[in-house]
């Protein structure tokens, strides 16, 4: 049975238009959704280049200026921003710590249209006033990108419901139905090799028309590179399948068929994810922002009345900044520091307690999200692209650890009343975004695999004896 | 060969088909007469396997349907009342798939043969369904037949919505596979073309057999007095 | 006629098990989504209430400082969530609650609610505007979109054409049946939140005009998918091609067409970085006048023109404390380079909006979704015109801190402290978002661009079909 449904399966689809038609369809949205990814990185490549380019001239004058002093010679520039001073050089020629794409960040857009992907961070600013946010027009945010992840998410099973939906229903109509079941065959691994063949040209298709998208549009990912999101996307398509199989055998009408699978398109794409949302911030619900704000003026307002006796404790702290000479000189910026020192060990709780409750929740979606498969594949694409909320978290504390060596790096200069030199600028130190990598790619992939197989044996559990499939039959 | 062995269904309290009892040997046209709703639908359906019986047994070629309905319709050829095939593919094609899933592979000249003897046209061998009429459809349906080598073949209204001409060629067809060996079950209301062709005529109502006739031995006057008796309709008096 | 077949559409659709499953489903989405915003919403305005009124504490008790010093230590602006939000919550997850207001600097909203959020969010909220923008047109397709197709496939289409009655009398009722379900219920949801919101106390400013208008355009925005599907319906041969063509139109309409507009406008024109942002500001800082710095070369010839004006030859026979006035005068200078900087960005978001019109020809949605945004004060532009009052009052703020300065004190006196009190009689920040009228007038050619989708639609179903 097998090669005459596969032969004459391909003859009708050829004719019927279908297999055309859906590969221009899918051709066209790749390209799209290639294109869109591809601009995003692009301009966020540039804008970090654009950034480097502009430290490494700020850095010229810098040296220029550090040049002139240590030759004695009278500069032009306020006195407060001479590179001598190390809290100047801490302040007005921060380092960029940027974090770059990866090889797949134009798969998925994920959290990256929320945050920035370069931030300068100051020696006397405060960590709390680093805005990893992005400035964008939110419009653009609440719709979404038309990215790669948004295709194979939302739009592939639609898709793959349109070509699957009436395979027994439409002999049925067609009355052709009939006549197949008086031959000896099983309806349902008849079904089952409809299917079989269908899922066949549907990956081939995507297949294709990766490699084509890729080669028409080149984004510098080379096809092995590619795999793993086609892997995922293989295993969603298997689970839309396999449901398509079972609603087919248990349901009916082309009608009927349709609105059930459009109705479970709803709920794994739309809803689930939506309601454990909801439910994770309900479980773990975020502190109030604007409180916070309170608790941290608080505390700044503390620390700013303290501030010399701050300074006093904090040299107690560090003998090894206290300076033996009884004319120290204490400025503006060795009582900021050591203030700002003691706010950032104040609210780190505080801020702990966000970045908490955002584990909380992630931790909650990774235990949850084998309930919806589309949840699966969005975590698992935001992943390989690295724009998960994973990854934004990493990049923020690697921003934080990098404005704190910075710091560090910095204070010895500022306690010990020593000048900036050019001898030193070698030494500073350099932001390097360590990417995380996605291990979860091959567990998801057969959690996918595995759901499928449930909705394929779903199919098959549907007995032929039953009283409905005497009706569908024969009605 | 077809038998049944008080073969009866019933939906809940209502029973459609009642202990019919009936033996359709090799060679044999059996034809089923009676109003819609008598029963003629449900023997065939429960001949193919599509509904299971109440009580009873069906049995084709010995072997009984409920048991291993996959056997049964291998030797088994059915032309439903209205014979769709796929409007995409030529009639060779159809032939191709239907008696291919089946299991039996046929080479191009002999998928042709039987397309040939069941009475198809040749310009018609590579058209698609599509533009084919009913009677065309009902030849394709015979060829499959024939490729099956079936044994057995059921048919359902089989001449209703066809023009004379295409009746009485398709009455010829169906005498050429009686004359190969064939046992026929031809649900009807065409009288006329029962006694015809048929060996033996049986009249339903209410999911009982009332009357059975050898055609030779039964007018078709006759046949009709007894089919309309049967059905308590009063005759006009002329 | 229309009556006859008003009746027996609504029949089949009670007597449908689907049909009544998915006004259940519908329905119960809706409170649960209704629920759900309420809760949310008295939560995010208690807190709102209360950081507000902690911030102004806060302010007003810094106690004896110098007026600059003040000026850094800032204050905050707080967003208010708005009662209409209840409806549709807009962009205000992407948008930042609060506006620190400090010396020297405009500052960007900050902390956006999706900042805080993980990835899942992105799928979406399970609010009433999703209900209302996704779910209920969806609904719409599966009500509808056999409407005619099923006559066909019965062939009581045959019947029905024999009667000899005007088609059109056919689609209203047709149109009746599919519009009474869908009234029902959105009339149901708004008319429970308006009692909801009526009966909250002191919160924002609520009126049953604006809910009244949301109502509108969201059953203009339901008029333009009745027609469509039943469009869709009489021009298909088959319930399954009308219902396939119907769930395309709803997937161009409510995802594609968004998603890909949004990529559009983005591409087109892009909005600068952050930090790109902060450093053209920086730029142009630069090369004007510094408040702070004396030697700077602005500085120097304010300095000239202000003696000259006075004809005094030093700053210390000023009459005020020049120090305080070269700060203001800085002060305006750069806010200023914060008006134009930020105009360029109003700029692009209005070049994009208008992209976002321009692709509204392809999508009903996108209209509908600004119309419902504007209304509910969820919209980006209500954030600008928010961020907008922010600055104005930050800016009114450093001037009246800065002439408490210069007043008060001599020329080099940094040492100068404004009383206690001085913090407490300085005005409150407080924001109206704009008033309904106000917002149709910004938003009419979106209203227009819905007017247009209304009207054609209804053309397109009344009188593209002279015979069935």
């Amino acid at each position: 049975m097998y090669q005459f449904n596969s032969k004459y399966e391909l003859k009708s689809l050829l004719r019927n238009g279908w297999i055309q038609l859906m590969t221009l369809l899918l051709l066209g949205l790749f390209l799209f959704a290639f294109y869109n990814g591809n601009e995003k990185v692009d301009k966020r490549k540039n804008d970090i280049q654009a950034a480097f380019n502009e430290v490494k001239e700020s850095d010229q004058n810098m040296l220029i200026l550090l040049d002139s002093v240590q030759r004695g010679m009278e500069v032009s520039a306020s006195r407060w921003t001479i590179p001598t001073k190390p809290m100047a050089v801490g302040n007005y020629h921060p380092r960029v710590a940027a974090m770059n794409p990866g090889p797949l960040a134009f798969v998925a857009t994920g959290q990256s249209d929320l945050f920035s992907h370069y931030i300068k961070p100051k020696a006397s600013g405060d960590d709390m006033a680093l805005n990893f946010t992005e400035i964008s027009n939110p419009v653009q945010q609440l719709f979404g990108s038309f990215d790669l992840a948004f295709v194979i998410i939302y739009l592939l099973p639609l898709i793959i419901i349109a070509f699957t939906y009436n395979v027994l229903s439409s002999e049925k109509e067609s009355g052709t139905l009939r006549l197949l079941a008086s031959q000896p065959i099983s309806m349902r691994s008849w079904v089952f090799q409809k299917m079989g063949i269908r899922l066949f040209w549907v990956v081939l298709m995507i297949g294709v028309v990766l490699i084509l998208v890729s080669v028409i549009i080149p984004s510098g990912v080379n096809i092995v590179e590619l795999l793993p999101v086609f892997g995922v996307t293989l295993g969603y398509i298997f689970f839309w399948f396999a449901l398509a199989f079972a609603v087919n055998l248990w349901v009916g009408s082309s009608s009927k068929n349709a609105i059930a699978l459009i109705g479970l398109w709803l709920v794994f794409v739309l809803l689930i994810p939506s309601v454990l949302n909801q439910m994770g911030n309900a479980l773990y619900p975020m502190p109030s922002r604007t409180l916070m704000i309170n608790e941290m003026r608080s505390a700044k307002a503390e620390a700013t009345k303290k501030q010399d006796q701050i300074l006093d404790n904090f040299l107690r702290d560090h003998p090894e900044y206290a300076i033996n000479d009884p004319n120290q000189n204490r400025s503006f910026y060795h009582r900021y520091m050591a203030s700002q020192q003691l706010v950032r060990e104040e609210l780190q709780p505080v801020v702990g307690r966000f970045e908490q409750q955002l584990q909380n929740q992630q931790q909650w979606i990774s235990q949850l999200k084998w309930i919806s498969p589309a949840i699966i594949v969005q975590q698992e694409l935001n992943a390989l692209a690295g724009s998960s909320t994973k990854d934004y978290e990493n990049y923020r504390k690697q921003v934080t650890a990098f404005a704190e060596s910075w710091r560090q790096h910095l204070l010895p200069f500022l306690y010990s009343n020593e000048p900036f030199s050019t001898d030193d600028y070698e030494n500073l130190p350099e932001f390097q975004y360590q990417r995380l990598t996605s291990d979860t790619t091959l567990i998801s992939i057969i959690a996918l695999v595995f759901i499928a197989l449930i909705g394929v044996i779903l199919g098959f559990l549907k007995g032929v004896g039953s009283q409905s499939t005497e009706k569908f039959i024969t009605q | 060969m077809i038998t049944t062995d008080n073969l009866t269904k019933s939906y809940g309290d209502t029973l459609v088909l009642d202990r019919l009892n009936l033996n359709i040997k090799a060679g044999e046209l059996y034809c089923l007469l009676g109003a819609n709703g008598a029963g003629k639908t449900t023997t065939i359906n429960l001949l193919l396997g599509f509904i299971k019986p109440t009580s009873g047994n069906a049995f084709i070629n010995g072997l009984a349907v409920s048991e291993d309905p996959k056997k049964t319709k291998k030797h088994l050829a059915y032309i439903p009342e209205n014979l769709m095939l796929y409007p995409s593919l030529s009639a060779v094609e159809n032939l191709d798939y239907f008696s291919g899933i089946g299991g039996t592979h046929l080479s191009k000249s002999q998928l042709e043969a039987f397309l040939d003897e069941a009475g198809l046209q040749k310009v018609a061998f590579h058209q698609r369904i599509s533009t084919f009429s009913k009677g065309m459809r009902q030849k394709v349906g015979i060829a499959l037949a024939l490729a099956k080598n079936a044994n057995v073949l059921l048919l359902d209204e089989p001449t209703s919505g066809l023009d004379p001409k295409a009746s009485n060629e398709f009455g010829l067809l169906l005498q050429k596979l009686r004359n190969k060996g064939v046992a026929t079950l031809m649900a009807t209301h065409d009288l006329f073309r029962a006694k015809e062709i048929a060996t033996h005529i049986g009249i339903m109502k209410s999911g009982q057999l009332r009357q059975e006739f050898l055609a030779t031995d039964i007018s078709l006057s006759d046949l009709e007095h007894a089919y309309l008796k049967t059905m308590d309709y009063k005759e006009l008096a002329l | 006629m229309i009556r006859s077949t008003l009746i027996k559409e609504l029949r089949e659709l009670l007597r449908d098990g689907r049909v009544r499953i998915s006004f259940f489903i519908v329905l119960l989405l809706i409170a649960v989504a209704t629920w759900i915003s309420k809760t949310q919403y008295t939560i995010t305005n208690q807190q709102y209430q209360q950081a507000d009124n902690e911030e102004r504490a806060v302010w007003e008790n810094q106690g004896e400082k110098n007026p600059h010093s003040a000026a850094h230590y800032g204050t905050y602006a707080f967003k208010p969530k708005y009662p209409l939000s209840l409806v549709d919550q807009g962009v205000d997850k992407f948008t930042g609650t609060s506006i620190f207001l400090e010396a020297h600097k405009r500052n960007e909203a900050q902390f956006s609610q999706a900042a805080d959020q993980t990835g899942l969010a992105r799928f979406g909220d399970l609010t009433p505007d999703f209900v209302l923008l996704f779910i209920i047109p969806l609904l719409i397709v599966f009500l509808g979109y056999n409407a005619f197709t099923k006559e066909r496939e019965m062939g009581t289409l045959v019947l029905l054409k024999s009667q000899g009655t005007p088609i059109w009398k056919l689609i209203l009722g047709k149109w009746l049946a599919l519009f009474l379900p869908v009234f029902t219920i959105v009339f149901l949801l708004f008319i429970v939140a308006g009692i909801v919101l009526s009966n909250l106390e002191n919160f924002g400013v609520f009126n049953w005009q604006s809910l009244g208008m949301l109502f509108l355009i969201y059953m203009g925005y339901y008029f333009i998918f009745i027609n469509l599907v039943l469009f869709i319906s009489l021009k298909m041969k088959k319930s399954g091609i009308a219902l396939v063509v119907a769930l395309a139109t709803w997937i161009l309409a409510c995802l594609a067409v968004p998603k890909a507009a949004s990529n559009i406008a983005e591409s087109k024109h892009p909005y600068p970085t952050r930090q790109e942002f902060a450093s053209n500001i920086l730029q142009d800082q630069k090369e004007g006048l510094d408040g702070h710095d004396p030697w700077n070369k602005q500085a120097k010839l304010l300095e000239q023109k202000v003696l000259k004006e006075y004809k005094v030859d030093s700053l210390e026979q000023l009459p005020f404390n020049f120090d305080a006035y070269r700060m203001q005068k800085g002060e305006e200078h750069t806010a200023e380079i914060y008006l134009k900087h930020y105009k360029h960005l109003k700029t692009q978001f209005e070049e994009q909006s208008k992209l976002y019109r321009g692709l509204a020809v392809l999508s009903p949605f996108l209209p509908a979704r600004f119309m419902s945004m504007a209304i509910a004060n969820t919209d980006y532009a209500t954030h600008w015109h928010f961020a907008d009052a922010a600055e104005n009052y930050r800016v009114e703020l450093q001037a009246s801190l800065n002439g408490n300065f210069a007043e008060n004190s001599a020329y080099g006196e940094w040492s100068y402290r404004a009383n206690a009190d001085t913090w407490k009689n300085m005005p409150q920040f407080g924001y109206d978002p704009p008033e309904l009228g106000e917002t149709l007038t910004t938003n009419t050619s979106n209203l227009v661009i819905l007017s247009v989708w209304v009207l054609g639609t209804f053309l397109l179903l009344f009188f593209t079909t002279k015979k069935l």
